[in-house]
């Protein structure tokens, strides 16, 4: 039998940009994610109250349905203190994942950081 | 009435991973080997790999309740153009993980639904066609991604929380 497999755990790094504030996860989003992605939140919206939270999937290799939750999670939170939650750096499989859950409904996904700091600080913002 | 050959399966990987957090991990990797050489194109085969990582979570979860000891057992054939991977746990009968409710993202983020019960949804819509059978207490769920690039039509509906109906459910979808 094999052994317990090598976890890649989640990294979150916070930092504001404009009236938004990005969360940069590094890792896996599952399970074990939580109290880093609670946390990420908190300190996104404690400095700042942006309008706007950013999470950037640019260096997650795995989601899983628990980490859907997680998100779920944050999303509803957000939305309860009328803030607009936006996505980036998505695989294309996730981003299928993003659709099939209807999260892409709520949440508006971006191609990469970059795109979505630009479009947050334009005129369609 | 006429009847076509099916070819035989052939096994292109079997293994077992002990029912530890993390370990759909290793099950998924194993598969991903397995079927490296099959033609699944890559987007199918990213499906392929969520549905695993998800039934074998459950297996380990649900099936086995987080004892190492126990198995989660994994095979993996082929089926002429079909690629079946087929996941047991020792749990016996026993019903499928989540709310007895199809998720409804809306639901979940008015507080009417449990943020969880994503597992079983994003099976379903990975593959194919999803058939759990019992047999004593080996419990699998079989998981079939169709050769010939067939794209999973998103799915409503069906089985959780209610499809073990006697000792085998298929869900062609």
């Amino acid at each position: 039998m094999k052994e317990a497999a090598m976890k890649k755990s989640c990294e979150a790094a916070v930092h504001p940009v404009g009236g938004a504030a990005v969360i940069e996860l590094t890792g896996e989003v599952d399970g074990g994610a939580a109290g880093v992605l609670n946390a990420a939140y908190e300190q996104a919206v404690e400095s700042g109250e942006p309008g706007t939270v950013v999470l950037d999937f640019a260096r997650v290799g795995y989601i899983n349905s628990t980490g859907i939750a997680l998100i779920v999670s944050v999303l509803a939170r957000a939305r309860a203190e009328r803030r607009k939650v936006v996505a980036s750096g998505l695989s294309e499989h996730y981003r299928e994942i993003f659709d099939i859950t209807r999260l892409s409904d709520f949440i508006e996904v971006f191609g990469d950081l970059d795109t979505a700091v630009s479009q947050l600080a334009g005129p369609a913002a | 009435m006429t009847s076509v050959a099916r070819p035989a399966p052939r096994r292109l990987a079997a293994f077992a991973v002990a029912s530890e957090p993390g370990n759909e991990r290793l099950a998924l990797a194993q598969v991903a080997e397995a079927v490296a050489a099959s033609g699944l194109p890559p987007a199918r085969l990213e499906r392929l790999k969520t549905a695993v990582a998800e039934a074998t979570m459950n297996a380990i979860e649900h099936g086995n309740r987080g004892r190492p000891e126990v198995p989660v057992d994994v095979e993996v054939t082929q089926e002429g153009d079909d690629i079946v991977v087929a996941i047991t746990d020792l749990g016996g009968e026993h019903a499928p993980p989540g709310p007895a409710e199809e998720p409804d993202l809306l639901l979940k983020l008015e507080g009417e639904q449990q943020a969880r019960g994503w597992g079983l949804f994003l099976i379903r819509n990975m593959v194919d066609a999803m058939q759990v059978r019992t047999d004593g207490p080996r419990h699998t769920i079989q998981l079939t991604m169709r050769g010939g690039g067939a794209t999973p039509v998103p799915h409503s509906g069906g089985l959780e929380g209610g499809g073990h109906e006697g000792s085998g459910h298929e869900e062609e979808l």
